[in-house]
């Protein structure tokens, strides 16, 4: 008996554990099991999704036609991942943030087809500036530095540029770009270059990546044609095409992702409290004065045009053939900055990216100013109105506003471009005068000496109302210049500026000098005097035009070194 | 001589040895990657050298040989200019400072940008002749 009740009892004893350990788990388990429910959506917000989806229109509703747009783009729109259900709050979700990165995609893909219609606007500035019997030999120089620059980027460019870039997420995070070659100096990490998306393979086959790559092309792209039109009508095109190949893969990059893809420019603020770090909204520096740049360490080496300058060091105007062509083109540039500049917040949607339509005013009024600058200082200068410089006062103002125009107000774009204006004009007459550099179209001043302007005067101008997100560069809070109180911004600025004349031009200048070790960027007297068009491109520009002669003072000269 | 065959098809060399460069690069961690980079480089230094072969065929330019030192100086005083204003960033931890290294640095870019290489250039400039 005693054991049978020793069993009975270990029995009941067992019970009571097992039941008292159930307890203290469920009584553990509880508040998890509750947590599901709490975190769950109210019933209410699956209840008011039912209710659209109830008052929605039907099929025969739209049947009918919707010619006030109340029917089209409701609930009926939203995709349910299980028809069965019903749209729910996790589908809501999930469009609203499809919707986010479509607007920033359409956003940044139409601003970067107005970019690529820039070209046209350059092949028709620096064409028309140049005489008729060069003309063919210009357009094609810009026409196919398009092709020459998209397939050096695309091998390697990119990748130099962007390859470290992950992390934006206007397009979706970009996480493939995921590889930036550091060094360390002092106990700080910089970057150098960027090492993944080498002919847009392996994981940068990403549709964010696809959108970034088309979209900073058409900015590479566009410095690769300023130099075209600074060495137009004595440059080989071979030459042409060797350095804008180079340009395109090495040169542009490099300075690119040190300013844009997380390269050690950007770092400053963060590694050396310099502000937010050297910024460059829409590429004064990295596009303009790279281009400007490397057309001055090429002009310098292609030297100046048969007749240009006498005996005495004086100058000889050489009249471009087209007033049309320059000012329309003028226009489509202009035109085309509307890509240039608001697209560069590479989305429109979200990190504060409703500025754009700041951006796009401060692109407007810069121009408007700019030409305002040149036109009347030529104007009191002068006596006379220019189209030349007037035009060229006009892409001073824009180039001048690119870099700034994503932190400044519209009156600091006002001064930015009136300032542009009027610099380009002395900019033009220094290069021209004093260092005997010829410039066919003012190319230099234009994008050289401007872009540097525009540079700097994010570190004078920024009034630290922008907010992309809340941070830029890594630095949190709004860029600031030094007129708003902040004047580490402008030292981060100049570093920018050292970079761009200390490390661009020595490299452009070294990169081009073995070019004409190698190939010779001149052509040769005969056919600088017959024009480039038919020596070179194998047919003139305008075949139908009877051709009027030199003016004496090019003609003596063209003599004088044909006899040489 | 102006275009011709030959410039083309050097040129078509370069970009189809480039390619295969840049492929050498992306395989790099792979055998083929640096097979694919030493055929690229050879293929990019035998372009150059066939146009280097046909340069003089180009015929006589309107420029006189200028002096290739002092346009190496230009450049080095350039890129002077840079490590100077880098220095200078850790130079000193103060705006002021930096600031003013940063101008020296600019400065001395300058100078050799629109003082030497200019002068270097114009030095036996055929238009002076």
């Amino acid at each position: 008996m005693k054991l049978k009740e020793l069993r009975i009892l270990s029995l009941v004893l067992c019970v009571l554990a097992i039941g008292l350990a159930m307890g203290v788990a469920a009584y553990a388990q509880a508040p998890a099991a509750a947590a599901p429910a709490a975190a769950a959506p109210p019933p209410a917000a699956d209840a008011q999704l039912t209710a659209a989806a109830a008052k929605a229109p039907t099929t025969a509703d739209l049947a009918k036609g919707d010619p006030g747009g109340t029917l089209t783009g409701t609930i009926n729109d939203v995709p349910a991942a299980d028809s069965t259900k019903g749209v729910t709050l996790p589908d809501v979700a999930n469009q609203v943030g499809q919707n986010k990165i479509a607007a920033n995609f359409i956003w940044t893909l139409v601003t970067g087809y107005l970019v690529m219609f820039m070209q046209a606007g350059f092949a028709m500035v620096e064409s028309g500036l140049t005489r008729v019997k060069n003309a063919n030999h210009t357009y094609m120089m810009n026409f196919f530095v398009y092709t020459v620059g998209l397939f050096s980027y695309w091998i390697i460019g990119f990748a130099i540029q962007q390859g470290g870039s992950a992390g934006n997420g206007n397009l979706g995070g970009l996480n493939s770009l995921s590889v930036e070659h550091t060094t360390t100096i002092l106990g700080k990490t910089w970057g150098l270059f960027g090492g993944t998306g080498f002919f847009l393979s392996g994981h940068t086959y990403d549709v964010g990546v696809m959108v970034l790559f088309l979209f900073e092309m058409v900015f590479m792209d566009t410095a690769l044609t300023i130099v075209t039109g600074a060495c137009a009508e004595r440059w080989k095109f071979l030459a042409f095409a060797l350095s804008s190949s180079f340009m395109g893969a090495l040169t542009y990059p490099l300075y690119a992702n040190w300013a844009w893809g997380g390269g050690w420019l950007s770092q400053l603020g963060a590694n050396n409290q310099l502000g937010h770090g050297y910024c460059d909204f829409a590429g004064s520096g990295v596009v303009h004065a790279v281009g400007g740049i490397t057309a001055l360490a090429v002009c310098l080496i292609v030297g100046p045009r048969i007749g240009k300058f006498n005996r005495d060091g004086s100058s000889n105007p050489i009249i471009g053939h087209d007033v049309s062509a320059v000012l329309i083109g003028c226009f489509i540039l202009a035109f085309g900055w509307f890509g240039f500049n608001p697209g560069s917040t590479l989305g429109a949607s979200a990190a504060g990216n409703l500025r754009i339509g700041t951006i796009a005013v401060d692109t407007m009024l810069a121009g408007c100013t700019g030409t305002f600058g040149a036109l009347l200082y030529m104007w009191i200068k002068n006596g006379k109105v220019d189209y030349s410089m007037s035009g060229n006062g006009l892409l001073a103002g824009l180039v001048a506003i690119t870099a700034p125009s994503g932190f400044v107000n519209t009156v600091g774009a006002c001064i930015i471009g009136l300032v542009a204006g009027v610099l380009v004009c002395l900019s033009c007459a220094f290069f021209e005068n004093v260092l005997k550099v010829d410039d066919p179209v003012g190319a230099i001043s234009v994008h050289g000496t401007n872009g540097l302007w525009g540079v700097l005067s994010v570190g004078l101008f920024a009034d630290g109302t922008s907010n992309y997100g809340g941070s830029w560069n890594g630095v949190a809070g709004s860029v600031t210049g030094l007129f708003y109180g902040d004047a580490s911004q402008l030292v981060a600025q100049l570093v920018g500026i050292s970079t761009l004349i200390g490390f661009v031009f020595t490299f452009s200048f070294l990169l081009n000098l073995a070019i004409e070790f190698f190939v010779g960027h001149r052509v040769s007297v005969e056919t600088e005097i017959a024009g480039l068009d038919l020596p070179e491109m194998g047919q003139l520009g305008y075949p139908e035009f009877v051709l009027k002669p030199e003016p004496d003072v090019l003609l003596q000269a063209e003599k004088q070194y044909a006899v040489a | 001589m102006a275009a011709n065959k030959s410039q083309g098809s050097y040129y078509t060399l370069f970009l189809a040895a480039a390619t295969v460069l840049c492929a050498g690069i992306f395989f790099w961690s792979g055998g083929l990657g640096k097979l694919l980079f030493v055929v690229g480089l050879v293929g990019v230094a035998g372009s150059l050298f066939g146009m280097l072969s046909i340069k003089s065929l180009e015929g006589k330019s309107a420029l006189k040989p200028s002096p290739l030192a002092m346009k190496l100086i230009g450049a080095a005083a350039s890129a002077l200019g840079w490590v100077i204003t880098l220095f200078g960033m850790h130079l000193t931890p103060s705006v002021g400072g930096r600031l003013v290294l940063a101008l020296v640095g600019i400065g001395v870019s300058l100078f050799g940008i629109l003082v030497v290489l200019p002068a270097a250039f114009n030095k036996n400039a055929i238009w002076k002749s």
